[in-house]
Formats: structure tokens, C-alpha cells, sequence
């Protein structure tokens, strides 16, 4: 069966992406879906017509560079949506009074642990941080997208992980509530992209969204965090040189506050502006790749050439860590960017040399964490750096063995995607486990 | 029959302008009009209108609002303003003085040809 609403659509998104103005798009849906009746009406299958009218409206290229002529407002006066009718209009109010409304809320819910006596440094605020944003975050997805019905499972969970996180109590020296710190907002995330892709959070194209979605709310989020920091510094800086110390306002009020609407003002403008970052973030990756690749070759053959492990301090072991974790990111989002129809690129043999050689920094890391395992005892800080070493590694290499078959045209591009997509129902599981697991095996003593 | 690529895009404006003197239209209408009008003889493509009618409307020719249409379809289409008008009747004008030139050029031309020939 032919989906002509759902491929008129991707053909806008197509537009969309070549940085083409919502209104302009809107106008050449309409103009496309006009020609393909008058064909319809003609006898054409819908097929048929969607492919005569698509091939009839030129090079969609042409026509987005013919705009760009036009259209030389600066790029980033439409983040703030202009929709050009009124019923669209209404609507992005709308939104926009509710994410001020959660914002409030989110800001309120957070400030609720002080009445407790609870500071914001004490490890069991970290420990909650996820569960003042997100609910509001998957609140306002589900309402956007019509499906409200899905919150309530969803708010299910996080209440029950809230419940069970606060009720175990932690293994000394509080080391699992660092972790559980650390990965239950990993695992809710995963959760909340179940609000964004609703019925169809198996498929792979959903979830690729999700991430997609995912290093859009990375890049905007850093960006708004950037400002509120600079806000807070003015704030800071000029009432004191009226004698004024706004730091415990700003320390339990603007940081709070700002923090919660910052995240979910970087959900809205996520959602509401896809195609600026859609062409921002592809850029990014491919810059940050080949530098990635090059300082971590140069990194191996130093530490050949010099003959030290550098593992054998913790702290550096955990630096190791995250770079892997940044480097698939940037795997990650150079596969998600790239189109399914694109033609193999230099890039796809960058990101696989990258996996490459993630792959021998991974060993070297599971190389070192073995060793402290077995010098130095069992501890949940180094049962967790274990379990995703090899997440990491069963992943990456995978990934580097379908990059090969590729290469080879024995495989098509899209069962990458879905591999990916599939395996970061491995990541969420891991996630649990050790947010949820590690606090109960680990109160007893070995 | 062909239009030169520069007829075509001295034509355009005056076009689009006589046919929102009509009726409010849109972009696709536009083109059927148009080659209804010349009896398929010109047919304009998508990359050369829409241009051209934004243009004209960020010059205030034209102005724009959205409708639905009977098939419950979100329509952008385009109204003549005053200064529309204005600058329609400026093209007619030029046009007309163009045509006239033209015309008696050729029937000089023609009358000088049958002269010879006798």
C-alpha cells in the first residue's frame, strides 16, 4: 500500500532540511498534492502521480537554491516559529504558554528536596535530578504529538523508579548512588524517547529519530546552558558592585529556575525548528571526526612508543570512558545524519577507521579494568566501567564488521541503522540494571 | 512554440499581475491558468513562479493569505494590491508600446517586400 500523505511529507522534511522556510514548504505540499489529484483524476495510481509530480517539480535542489535567494533573513530569526496562518499560529502559543508552565513547575518540583532539608550538593539530590525534568519533558512530547494517553504509562515509571531508587538504601561509601546517579537518567531518557516515538518505538526509523532528536537537544541545550551561565555571571557581577550578594539568589532560584527552562525550552526548539540543527549537526560531526581519529591514533602510538599504560590511575580510567562514549556519539550521528540513498562518502570510511581504532582504545581500557578487577577486589564502580567496556565493544565492533560488508555491497546501508537502533535496547537494559540492581547485590557484603 | 528564456522572464511579472487582476489565485492555478490561457503553448515551471511570486510580494505587488481549500488543503494565495495595480497598468503600457512598434515595424517591413516584389 502506498503511503502518499506520509511520503508528501518526507518530501516537505526534504525541504525542510535544505533550509527552506515552513511557509514556502507548506505552499509546495499543497501545490504537489494539487498536481497529483489533477493526475489521480486522470487515471494515474497515486504511485504514479506522487512519483510524476515530484519528478515535474524539478530538482528539489534548484528550488530550495532559487529560495535561498530570496529568502536571505538570517537563518536563526526563524527558530522562534513565524507560522504564516493563524490556526498554526495558535498553536505554537499554545505550546509556548505550556513549556512556560512546566518550566514553572519542573523549577517548583526540583526546589521540593530543600523543604526535606536537602541540599543541591548532597548526593541524593543528584540522584533525583532526572526525576524533576523529564516527566514534564515526556508531558510536553505527548502532548504535542496528540498522544496524552501515552504520559500516563510513562509517568508510571518514573514515579515506581523514584520510589525504588530513594527506598534502597546505598552501599558504603554511597558509591552506588553515584552510579545510580549517573545511569538512571541514562535509562530515563531512553524511556522518555518512548513519549517521542510513540506506538512505533520499535522500528528502527522512530528510534533513529529519537536520536537524531537526541544530538539536536545536546547542541541547543548547550547552547542555551552557555547563556544562562553568562546571565547568572552579569547577575552576579553587577549587583555586587552595589554591595548586593546575589549568590544565594542565584544558587537557589536562577539556577534552579533557569536550569529546568533551559531544558525544556531546548525540547521546543528542537521540535519546533528541526531543519536549522538538521543541517548544523551533520557539520559538526564530520569536523569532529577526522580530529577525533587523528589525536587518538597519535595517542596509541605515544603510549607504543613510550611503553606506559596510562590506566592506572581510576580517575584517568573514567576520562577514557567518556571519550569512547564521545566518540560513538559522533558514529552515531554521522550515521544518523546520512541519508539512506546517499552515496558511500570519504566519510563512511572515516567513521569506520574511527570505530577502528575506538575498538583498540576499548581494549586497552577492558585490558585495564580486568587488572584493577583482579589486583584490587570487586567494587560497583568497576563491576559498572566493566559492563560498558564491553557494551561499547560489542557494539563497536559490530558495527565495524557491518561497515565491512558494506563496503563489500553484500549489505545494505539501512541494516547499520537498524542494528544500532536495535542495540540501544541493550544500553537502556544495562542502564537499569545498574541503577536499579547494583544498590541491592551490592548491600551485601563480599 | 518556444519562449525565449528572456521573454519568459520579461513576461513573468505582467503575467502574474494581470491574472491576480482577475481573481485571488494561487500557484498552481497560476500555471493552469497561464497554460489554458495560450492553449498549452506556455507552460511555466514551478522553480521559475514561485520565485517570482515572492518577490513580488516582498516588493508589497502582491499580498498573501492562507485558505482552505474544498478538499480541506491549506492554500497560500496571492491578492493584486493597489500598488499592484499601479505597476500592472505601467507593464500594460509598456507592453502595448513594445506591441504597436513591433507590429507596425513588421507591416512596414511586409508593405516594403510586396513593393519590391511588383
Amino acid at each position: 500500500m502506498f503511503e502518499l500523505e506520509q511520503h508528501v511529507r518526507s518530501w516537505g522534511d526534504y525541504l525542510r532540511s535544505k533550509g527552506m522556510k515552513e511557509a514556502d514548504v507548506l505552499e509546495l505540499e499543497s501545490h504537489l498534492l494539487d498536481q497529483i489529484d489533477d493526475l489521480v483524476k486522470s487515471g494515474l495510481s497515486e504511485e504514479e502521480a506522487f512519483i510524476i509530480s515530484v519528478k515535474r517539480l524539478g530538482n528539489v535542489n534548484t528550488i530550495s537554491e532559487e529560495y535561498s535567494k530570496i529568502n536571505t533573513e538570517n537563518l536563526w530569526k526563524h527558530l522562534l516559529l513565524d507560522p504564516a496562518d493563524p490556526t498554526a499560529k495558535a498553536r505554537s502559543r499554545k505550546q509556548i504558554a505550556l513549556i512556560i508552565l512546566l518550566s514553572f513547575l519542573a523549577g517548583t518540583a526540583a526546589k521540593i528536596p530543600a523543604m526535606f532539608g536537602i541540599q543541591t550538593q548532597d548526593v541524593v539530590y543528584f540522584k533525583n535530578l532526572s526525576f524533576f525534568v523529564l516527566p514534564f519533558i515526556a508531558f510536553f512530547i505527548t502532548v504535542k504529538h496528540g498522544r496524552v494517553k501515552m504520559f500516563w504509562p510513562l509517568l508510571a515509571v518514573y514515579t515506581t523508579s523514584c520510589v525504588v531508587v530513594n527506598l534502597l538504601s546505598p552501599y558504603r561509601p554511597s558509591q552506588t548512588d553515584i552510579l545510580t546517579g549517573v545511569h538512571l537518567p541514562l535509562f530515563l531518557w531512553l524511556v522518555t524517547g518512548i513519549a517521542y516515538t510513540g506506538q512505533e518505538w520499535r522500528s528502527s526509523k522512530a528510534r533513529m529519530n529519537f536520536v537524531r532528536f537526541t544530538g539536536e537537544c545536546v547542541i541547543y541545550g548547550s547552547l542555551l546552558m552557555l547563556g544562562l551561565m553568562v546571565l547568572m555571571m552579569f547577575t552576579m557581577i553587577i549587583f555586587q558592585s552595589i554591595n548586593i550578594n546575589m549568590g544565594p539568589f542565584v544558587e537557589n532560584y536562577l539556577v534552579v529556575y533557569g536550569g529546568a527552562a533551559a531544558a525544556l525550552i531546548t525540547v521546543y526548539l528542537v521540535e519546533a525548528k528541526k531543519s536549522v540543527v538538521e543541517n548544523f549537526a551533520p557539520i559538526l560531526a564530520k569536523i569532529f571526526s577526522p580530529v577525533f581519529l587523528l589525536t587518538m591514533i597519535a595517542f596509541l602510538g605515544a603510549m607504543v612508543v613510550k611503553r606506559t599504560s596510562p590506566f592506572m590511575a581510576r580517575e584517568f580510567l573514567i576520562g577514557f570512558d567518556l571519550l569512547l562514549v564521545v566518540v560513538l556519539g559522533i558514529v552515531l550521528y554521522t550515521i544518523s545524519a546520512r541519508s539512506v540513498y546517499d552515496k558511500r562518502s570519504i566519510f563512511d570510511y572515516l567513521n569506520a577507521a574511527l570505530i577502528a581504532v575506538a575498538i583498540v582504545v576499548d581494549c586497552v581500557a577492558l585490558s585495564a579494568i580486568i587488572f584493577r578487577l583482579s589486583e584490587f577486589g570487586i567494587t560497583p564502580n568497576k563491576m559498572a566501567a566493566l559492563g560498558e567496556n564491553i557494551l561499547l565493544l560489542v557494539n563497536l565492533a559490530a558495527l565495524l564488521v557491518l561497515y565491512a560488508r558494506y563496503f563489500a555491497s553484500k549489505i545494505e546501508f539501512t541494516l547499520i541503522e537498524t542494528f544500532q537502533t536495535r542495540y540501544l535496547t541493550v544500553y537502556a537494559v544495562w542502564f537499569a540494571i545498574v541503577a536499579f540492581v547494583f544498590p541491592i547485590v551490592f548491600r551485601v557484603k563480599w | 512554440m518556444d519562449l525565449s528564456k528572456d521573454l519568459v522572464a520579461a513576461s513573468a511579472t505582467p503575467l502574474i499581475l494581470a491574472i491576480l487582476r482577475q481573481k485571488d489565485s494561487y500557484g498552481y492555478e497560476i500555471i493552469k491558468m497561464i497554460k489554458e490561457a495560450s492553449d498549452d503553448e506556455i507552460i511555466w515551471t514551478e522553480g521559475m513562479l514561485y520565485p517570482v511570486l515572492h518577490r513580488l510580494e516582498n516588493s508589497k505587488l502582491v499580498e498573501s493569505y492562507w485558505k482552505m481549500s474544498k478538499e480541506g488543503r491549506r492554500r497560500k494565495y496571492y491578492r493584486l494590491t493597489e500598488a499592484g495595480r499601479q505597476e500592472l497598468e505601467k507593464h500594460a503600457k509598456q507592453w502595448e508600446l513594445v506591441y504597436s512598434v513591433l507590429s507596425s515595424a513588421i507591416i512596414a517591413a511586409k508593405s516594403r517586400k510586396d513593393d519590391e516584389d511588383v
